[in-house]
């Protein structure tokens, strides 16, 4: 019974994170039907980002996270607005490999830089925990999920309240009515990657402290973040929270009662079963 | 030939969630007959057809054909039975030749399955003369006008050999000559035994072609027979011009009548 | 591709190269050289990798990003067969690897075809990843080290095995090509409801395709993985293996029968080069590649037979996708 809850609440820790990177992750494709498979990358990017200032100026990781965001902003915007604005309307095939091929140059070159020796972060806090009745809670998974709780709550804001979150809701019902409307699309959709990529920074920066660093730590994102979004429904801030934590608590339990070497698996079997029962997910709409 | 009942549409209906697309639609259609289905927009004319041509399950009624419920039968299988349609909203194989597109037909349709390759295509050749589409038969699909693209929705649906075929707006888009021809290839479809079904927005051409006119307002059947008494019905004329226009108009012939 | 004058099965010039070269390749093991029979047997390998891709991606439209998951299959039915069973027959791993192959896409292929674009490359790769981590974990397949097969034959048997193996799978495809089989698959690619409503029965014929594609990949890796002597996750269910078939296809022309041959050739040369020249960065390099490929050649270089302006063609079709 104690193990049921401490699986619980990690699952419930790890899930704010995998609700931050699926939001990203759903943008993009949400709104221009864009799978990144390069999203993982950005999550390690926003990790990488986080060990340099870390190691270089001594900056707490916590603070790295928004300068990894902005990081991430810049680099996703320029990608988009410069490579991917070309082959948006293209078969998926097309997106797929391309994004496939950014990511490939991406990890290769930051194992270039950085060597594939695996690094870390460690903090004057890194291992203290508290405990919460049966259940032991380390501190910084708490932080992380408080940080990605308020950055899912900012970019719900951001979509809601913004003149350009409009826009961006905008262009993603109908696009001509919105280019119609004086929306320069090109530069919209360049944004809405860099708020993709940087979402995934961010969580990449977050996890820095309880992930070891190395360029491929981000190829299992990609899978869960899809999953996360069929899981949650395209689209939807809540959804994709909502996914994440139940994602997250799906992959605790799945460690401890099937293995841990069979992350994929259980993911999989989730995916294939939300796919053909409930394919507009738990709370969104379906992707095209 | 019997004038028996041949394909029959029995309290059709057809709901989207809330909304009732159609609400008890029957009819019969009498073999070699031309039917004419006409209606203001959103009378649920394509969503009849999506309903005969088994695109669509109906939620209530049925429409059977050659003894059979359509329903019944999976949306690959309902060209076997004899019923082909074409789209309102093209649907060539883009990247196919002309005469490739036609030949899928010809190899899976009713007498496709005993088909070879080869004949496939020859029977595909055939029809391509007969639309007038030989000219471009080698052309892929996506190179053609769209007056050409109605010709090859109708080979393509003709090559399934059908017994029944559901045209819908065929002729939208045409210009006036277009469409005089595209009346001739369907009277000579309709003289090759096909019996047809079409939806159509012009009268003069459903006028001019059709056996029996059926009339759908919001769902619902409101008229059907011969042309020139369905045209001079109240109910249709309400139906497309309006209550007011409806009464004036009724006004007026009961005030002209001696 | 020149609409008509081959068919679907692509411009006849270009497959009577395609046959040229797979005829000359035939002689390598006359060479005695080892360098180039390893080479060689890769690109055959790849070759057949590709054209099983090309089956299910290619003709019918559905673009799987998990086929290296059928290579595996095949490579541990080999190493399985050689452990368990004793058995040292290429021709017997090859065999029972089609059939695990096949079995393997008609059970999983039921829900997995219905999904459709997007849904369905992510659900293969899924598979792809879910296979690998399941295999690792059971103990009778090797679990985490992986088997070691001893070389029994010397390699040149492989090469022929190889070799036999792409020319079955080049010839599986021309005749799909010429046949009704094809046709309902092009079909359902450029319009699976239009073709449903022509009679063709889309799940059969996917579930069809699929099976034939995992099974040219299962019998390349049964033979690769007797050629290797040795098999691990990694190995058999490696990226490379997943992602190259798919840009040589591309590269060489989708949906045609020579295209994934051409495409298995120039890019063993161009990864052959870089190795040589570059190890360090080779990868990258190769992620640059698949880049430019698929922004600038869209359709393949066998595109390029038909066009009569090729590179002006290209830089005009260059952006026909942009927003």
């Amino acid at each position: 019974m104690e193990l049921f809850a401490q699986d619980l609440v990690n699952g419930l820790l790890a899930g704010g994170i995998f609700a931050v990177v699926a939001l990203g992750f759903s943008l993009v494709w949400g709104i221009m039907n864009i799978i990144n498979l390069a999203h993982g990358a950005f999550v390690m990017l926003g990790a990488y980002t986080a060990f340099v200032l870390f190691s270089a100026w001594n900056v707490d990781p916590f603070v790295s996270v928004p300068i990894a965001f902005v990081v991430l902003f810049v680099l996703g915007y320029a990608l988009q607005r410069f490579i991917l604005n070309f082959v948006v309307r293209a078969p998926i095939l097309t997106t797929f490999l391309l994004t496939f091929g950014l990511s490939l140059l991406i990890v290769n070159i930051v194992l270039l830089v950085f060597h594939g020796d695996i690094k870390g972060i460690t903090t004057a806090y890194s291992g203290a925990n508290f405990a919460l009745g049966p259940v032991t809670v380390a501190w910084t998974k708490l932080f992380t999920l408080v940080a990605a709780l308020l950055i899912t709550a900012l970019m719900q804001l951001f979509l809601t309240r913004t003149k350009t979150g409009r826009a961006i809701r905008a262009t993603s019902m109908d696009i001509g009515a919105a280019q119609l409307s004086g929306v320069r699309v090109a530069h919209l959709y360049a944004i809405v990657f860099g708020l993709g990529a940087g979402l995934a920074g961010a969580a990449g920066a977050l996890i820095s402290l309880s992930y070891s660093l190395q360029p491929s730590m981000g190829d299992p994102f990609v899978i869960s973040a899809f999953v996360v979004c069929v899981l949650g429904g395209l689209g939807s801030v809540s959804g994709a929270l909502v996914g994440g934590l139940v994602y997250g608590v799906l992959e605790a339990f799945g460690s401890q009662y099937v293995g841990t070497g069979v992350q994929d698996a259980v993911a999989l079997v989730v995916l294939l079963i939300v796919l053909i029962v409930r394919p507009t997910g738990i709370m969104g709409r379906a992707a095209a | 030939m019997s004038a028996a009942v041949y394909l029959s549409v029995d309290d059709v209906g057809m709901r989207f969630g809330g909304l009732a697309a159609l609400d008890g639609v029957s009819f019969a259609v009498e073999r070699g007959a031309v039917v004419g289905l006409i209606g203001p927009n959103g009378s649920g004319k394509t969503t009849l057809m999506n309903v005969i041509s088994g695109v669509y399950k109906p939620t209530g009624g049925s429409v059977t054909f050659a003894g059979k419920r359509i329903a019944d039968v999976p949306t690959h299988r309902v060209c076997q039975l004899g019923i082909a349609r074409t789209f309102q909203v093209v649907k060539p194989f883009a990247n196919l030749s002309v005469r490739e597109n036609v030949a899928v037909g010809a190899m899976y349709g009713r007498e496709g399955t005993t088909r070879s390759t080869r004949a496939a295509f020859d029977h595909a050749q055939e029809l391509l003369e007969v639309v007038g589409l030989a000219r471009v038969a080698e052309r892929p699909a996506s190179d053609l006008t769209i007056p050409d693209r109605k010709r090859l929705e109708v080979a393509k649906a003709l090559a399934l050999d059908p017994e029944v075929l559901l045209l819908d707006e065929v002729m939208a888009g045409l210009n006036a000559v277009e469409v005089e021809e595209a009346l001739a290839l369907l009277r000579t479809v309709n003289e090759r035994g096909v019996t047809l079904i079409v939806v159509e927005h012009l009268m003069k051409a459903i006028v001019s072609i059709s056996t029996t006119i059926v009339v759908l307002a919001e769902g619902k059947k409101i008229a059907e027979g011969a042309p020139a008494d369905v045209l001079a019905s109240p109910q249709v004329i309400e139906a497309y011009l309006g209550t007011r226009y409806a009464s004036r108009q009724a006004a007026k012939n009961a005030g002209a009548a001696p | 591709m020149k609409i008509g004058l081959g068919g679907i099965t692509g411009n006849p010039v270009a497959l009577g190269i395609a046959v040229a070269v797979l005829a000359l390749l035939a002689f390598v093991p006359l060479l005695h050289n080892g360098y180039y029979e390893n080479l060689f047997r890769g690109v055959l390998m790849f070759a057949t990798l590709s054209l099983g891709w090309n089956i299910i991606g290619g003709y019918t439209g559905y673009v799987s990003f998990g086929n290296v998951v059928f290579f595996g299959l095949g490579a541990y039915t080999t190493a399985a067969l050689w452990q368990h069973a004793q058995v040292q027959n290429i021709a017997i791993d090859v065999v029972v690897a089609i059939v695990v192959a096949a079995l393997f896409a008609v059970i999983l292929g039921f829900p997995i075809l219905r999904l459709k674009g997007h849904y369905f490359g992510i659900a293969t790769l899924g598979i792809a990843l879910a296979t690998e981590e399941i295999i690792e974990n059971i103990d009778w397949l090797g679990g985490g080290s992986g088997f070691t097969i001893r070389q029994v034959d010397a390699f040149w048997t492989y090469y022929v095995a190889m070799w036999c193996v792409c020319a079955a799978s080049m010839l599986a495809t021309y005749l799909i090509a010429r046949s009704k089989l094809g046709y309902a698959l092009v079909a359902i690619r450029e319009n699976e409801e239009a073709a449903a409503v022509l009679g063709v029965d889309a799940t059969r014929y996917k579930i069809i395709a699929w099976a034939i594609s995992g099974a040219m990949a299962a019998a390349a890796g049964a033979v690769y993985a007797g050629s290797n002597g040795f098999i691990d996750g990694p190995t058999a269910f490696g990226i490379d293996n997943n992602v190259f078939p798919i840009v040589m296809t591309i590269l060489g022309g989708v949906g045609t029968v020579a295209g994934p041959v051409f495409g298995a050739l120039i890019l063993t040369a161009i990864n052959e080069t870089l190795w040589s020249h570059f190890p360090q960065i080779h990868t990258l390099f190769f992620g640059a590649v698949i880049v430019l490929v698929v922004l600038f050649l869209p359709r393949g270089i066998l595109w390029l037979f038909g066009v009569r302006n090729g590179w002006r063609s290209i830089v005009g079709s260059f952006g026909q996708y942009r927003v």
